[in-house]
């Protein structure tokens, strides 16, 4: 996930709804496919879409660096256990739907997205459940997943520069508590805009 | 220039077993207040019972007639709140919706919303921000938006939370610049004494309540005299 691309492009300008049911279809049509070349072809589409956005889109696929070594090591179990073909398979389907939904996020201002959730969201609504609430959490979720990704990275800066060793998992209570405060502070900011109320603390 | 009345009467506040305020009596009615006190002397809390963010365990709060604890939704045409940091109070990826949040909040639909928006970014001259993604802004125009999204929604008196612990120097006195020329009553915390220029009154918070509360020198002058005895000790 990354942040939003203050360059119009003509992502941008397509509807929030047809971007989210592309996607679906990709991840559908993608699934049972078994040909490298159709897999190629996919990757080498997704990526000539980056490059259609311009030099600011192509320099959002450092998002797959942090992913780097653990697709190496997917990569490498697969190639291993099922061949070469197969791993790249499983791979390129990874990063076209990795970067696919990427896109969509980069691209999509947060109100455009909260229309698809709450549409999607319609046979809730039906049964009485307050579903532009649901809605908007989704969208907060969606925006703040970056946030929580450079929290990640700040904790394991703090983490190294003091000589911590391997067990990285140790950064995990701190990173929930800065979430939940985090989490506090978002909800005091819609609070005091007149948005959802807050429960009484 | 019409300032509202901002009344808090025998309020007691308990924040996880701490009397933070005891039976505070307190007029809040000047055109510019400024609210000063050392870390953890409840500051922060005193500002959050003002638009319902907190709850007072007694007492009564009143402003222009409306209770705060009927909560925060129901105040946010009264009290503008700026955070400390832009970075909690800026939901959206971009200016314009970051902006017509509030708004339509209130009630208002997009269109109406964005109207309003785009009028008051022109007012300011910074009609050219609408699109722009909000993280990519500045520090100080993060904070910008963040008054200009406040001030979107009319409220009587805007309340400030150390506005500028993370500003440069120019940019703070870019910011209060910006602060003066509110025709809001303005109610600010912060530990940046000179951020008080011009201020008609300060109220010092301490351990026991109101510490001091008169013109602005004066309240200084204490509070100062006060920190050096503080640190030495
Ligand atoms: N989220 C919280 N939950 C419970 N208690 C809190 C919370 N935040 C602050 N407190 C308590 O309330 C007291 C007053 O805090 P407050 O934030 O109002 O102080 P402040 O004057 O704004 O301090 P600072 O200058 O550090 O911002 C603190 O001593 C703390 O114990
Ligand atoms: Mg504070």
């Amino acid at each position: 996930m990354s942040l939003y691309l203050a360059q119009i492009s003509w992502l941008h300008r397509l509807p929030a709804g047809l971007k989210l049911f592309c996607l679906a279809i990709a991840t559908v049509l993608l699934y049972p496919v078994k040909e490298v070349g159709i897999i190629s072809l996919a990757v080498a589409v997704t990526l000539g879409i980056y490059a259609s956005l311009g030099r600011s889109g192509l320099a959002q696929l450092k998002l797959l660096k942090p992913l780097f070594w653990m697709m190496l090591a997917i990569f490498a179990l697969q190639y291993w256990t099922m061949g070469l073909a197969e791993a790249w398979i499983l791979l390129g389907r990874m990063l076209v739907l990795i970067l696919l939904a990427n896109a969509i996020s980069m691209t999509t201002r947060m109100d455009e997205m909260n229309a698809v959730f709450q549409f999607l969201l319609t046979p809730l609504r039906w049964l009485g459940v307050q579903t532009q609430r649901i809605a908007f959490a989704l969208s907060l979720l969606i925006r703040f997943v970056p946030v929580l990704v450079s929290f990640m990275h700040a904790l394991l800066a703090a983490w190294r520069a003091r000589g911590g060793q391997r067990r990285y998992w140790q950064i995990i209570a701190p990173l929930v508590v800065q979430a939940l405060r985090m989490s506090d502070q978002v909800a005091e900011a819609v609070a005091a805009r007149g948005g959802i109320p807050k429960i009484k603390n | 220039m019409h300032t509202p009345s901002i009344e808090l009467s025998h309020v007691t506040l308990i924040r996880e077993g701490r009397t933070i305020f005891d039976d505070l009596t307190l007029s809040l009615n000047e055109s510019r207040i400024g609210i000063i006190g050392f870390n953890g002397s409840g500051k922060s809390s005193l500002i959050r019972l003002l638009n319902g963010l907190l709850t007072a365990d007694s007492g009564t709060i009143s402003i222009n007639g409306k209770d705060p604890s009927k909560g925060p939704a129901a105040m946010s045409t009264e009290v503008g709140f700026v955070f400390q940091n832009p970075d909690h109070q800026l939901i959206f990826p971009t200016v314009l919706e970051e902006l017509i949040f509030g708004l339509q909040n209130q009630g208002k639909d997009k269109s109406e919303s964005e109207a309003e928006a785009l009028a008051l970014l022109k007012e300011h001259d910074r009609l050219d921000w609408k699109d722009l993604p909000v993280h990519s802004l500045s520090e100080g125009q993060k904070q910008l938006i963040c008054i200009f999204s406040v001030l979107l929604l009319k409220p009587k008196v805007i309340v400030f939370d150390e506005p500028f612990s993370a500003l440069d120097l120019p940019t703070r006195y870019q910011l209060q610049k910006v602060i003066s020329t509110l025709s809001q009553q303005v109610i600010m915390i912060s530990h940046e004494l000179d951020g008080f220029d011009g201020f008609d009154r300060l109220v010092w918070l301490g351990d026991q309540g109101v510490v001091k509360d008169g013109p602005t020198e004066e309240v200084i002058t204490d509070y100062k005299q006060h920190a050096v005895k503080t640190a030495e000790s």
